[in-house]
């Protein structure tokens, strides 16, 4: 019985090529647009989680620190914070004098002013701006502590990016979710409409609702596998060209592609159902 | 089997049918002879629950009208054989694959016994030759034994035939009505519908005239004692 199904829904399909392949087309091109927007979010990701990587905080100590309270407080922070690097008064000149490079300059400077430092490389749940301000004000108050610095600005900024690009990917996903089940749910409607004295007639001989729905409900499943695989194609040869003329850019995992098709597929079936629920109930008394 | 009871149905201002009564039984041949439009169609469209009636109750069965659930009418259809004037083929598949249409709708049978159902559906109207040919590819008499077969396949206790000769011309119309009362006689119920009264009287059965929506000849309720069906008719 189940094969039957798939015969039928096959059968219809090619008896609409028109239909299936319009539907196929738009499809295509919806999936292919968020496609392309899910390849974006994904190498910003990547490019996000690299930067984020290289957000450190910088803790300047006192002088009058001693070896032990220092060790004492770098346990502390690595419990508390993350990673924790310590940086010598003589470390941070000698970085500090690769970084200008004119020992004439170095020279007019008497002694070391700089101060001893430790680097955090924060735990990742504090790699946002808020939770890096509210370490720093608690940094702060420890009594070794001069001075904390964490680049305030630049964080919030590479926040502000990453918090458009994740909206940015939900309202596109959002716009072409209900645009991929617009169009599946006019083309399930149509193709209906077309085989009107089919449904008619299986409806007088006592088919049920579901015994009709399936094959479409499959023909719907199918047009979306194939929109989805013309589109994840459409989408990796754009990724090939950008890595082969631009730069170098990463195809989405496995795991996108799956979810994405997961999805695709989920949608198709929502669509089916709700034209079928409609359009049955007209068309077969 | 079958029993309306003060029936009425309205189309629009129009009324079709005009709180008519009549019963059949298992087993039974039904002949409703009447004028286009005089209700005949509405009666065999209330039976499938295409329609409703808008006064009255129709029962097939243990279905009654009014409460049924678009899964119990299609439970309901399940159980009748319908056969229609323009035959209602699907162009798209051939022979075979209409008759089969309807075995697997009625969902008893499993993949191995569609097969030699058809087969043998086919062989009883003689079309055993014709099984991969398609509908667009037959005379009218032989959609019309098509459809038969297709009505026939799942052996339903009821048969219901709308003017089944409407489109064939005398050999074929013949060949269908002997079709037909072969399937009574093999203990189908028949209820057939018809303008022309040589059909009515070819066919045999309980004749039930009818025009402008009432009964106005016939025994509407032949297996009652006649005071009860009196009483039945009175009520009506």
């Amino acid at each position: 019985m189940r094969w039957f199904y798939f015969q039928e829904a096959w059968r219809s399909f090619s008896h609409h090529r028109g239909l299936a392949t319009t539907a196929i087309l738009s499809l295509t091109a919806a999936l292919t647009v968020a496609g392309v927007f899910v390849l974006l979010a994904h190498n910003a990701r990547i490019t996000m989680r690299m930067m984020g990587d290289r957000r450190e905080m910088v803790i300047y100590l006192k002088d009058e620190v001693s070896r032990d309270e220092r060790e004492a407080l770098m346990t502390r922070l690595h419990q508390l914070y993350g990673e924790v690097t310590y940086v010598s008064k003589e470390q941070a000149w000698i970085d500090f004098s690769d970084q200008i490079g004119d020992p004439q300059l170095l020279e007019s400077v008497e002694g070391n002013p700089l101060p001893a430092s430790l680097h955090i490389k924060l735990k990742p749940e504090l790699l946002n701006y808020s939770a890096m301000e509210q370490a720093a004000r608690q940094l702060e108050q420890f009594p070794e502590v001069e001075d904390v610095r964490f680049g305030g600005e630049w964080v919030k900024r590479l926040d502000n990016v990453g918090n458009a690009i994740e909206r940015g990917a939900i309202v596109v996903g959002v716009l072409v979710a209900i645009g991929m089940v617009f169009v599946l749910y006019n083309t399930i409607r149509l193709t209906v409409l077309a085989r009107r004295p089919q449904v008619e007639i299986m409806s007088r001989l006592g088919a049920t609702d579901r015994f009709v729905a399936t094959p479409f409900i499959l023909e719907a499943l199918l047009q979306a596998l194939i929109s989805t695989l013309l589109a994840l194609g459409v989408v990796f040869a754009f990724q090939q060209a950008f890595v082969a003329r631009v730069v170098p850019i990463a195809f989405m995992p496995w795991s996108w592609v799956g979810l994405f098709a997961g999805s695709v597929l989920f949608l198709a079936w929502i669509a089916a159902v709700l034209a079928l629920s409609r359009v049955l109930r007209a068309v077969g008394a | 089997m079958i029993t309306f009871h003060q029936v009425s149905k309205r189309h629009g201002e129009r009324l079709v049918l005009d709180g008519i009564s009549w019963r059949m039984d298992e087993g039974e041949c039904v002949v409703f002879v009447g004028h286009s439009g005089a209700g005949k169609t509405t009666i065999l469209r209330l039976i499938t629950h295409e329609v409703a009636p808008s006064a009255g109750t129709v029962q097939v069965g243990t279905f009654r009208s009014g409460r049924l659930s678009r899964g119990q009418r299609a439970l309901l259809r399940r159980t009748l054989g319908i056969i229609y004037e323009d035959f209602r083929l699907l162009n798209d598949r051939t022979v075979f694959e209409n008759i089969a249409l309807a075995v697997r709708i009625a969902g008893r049978f499993g993949n191995e016994e569609v097969i030699p159902r058809v087969l043998f559906a086919l062989r009883e109207v003689g079309l055993q030759d014709k099984q991969l040919s398609f509908p667009g590819e037959l005379s009218a008499g032989e959609k019309q034994r098509v459809a038969i077969a297709r009505a026939i396949v799942n052996r339903p206790a009821v048969i219901l035939a709308d003017e089944p000769t409407g489109a064939l011309e005398k050999k074929s119309s013949d060949e269908i009505l002997d079709l037909l009362r072969k399937i009574h006689g093999e203990g189908s119920a028949l209820l057939l519908a018809t303008t022309r009264e040589d059909v009515a009287a070819q066919i045999g059965g309980r004749r039930l005239s009818i025009s402008d929506g009432k009964i106005t000849e016939g025994d509407v309720n032949p297996s009652l004692p006649v005071t009860a069906a009196r009483l039945f008719e009175a009520g009506s």
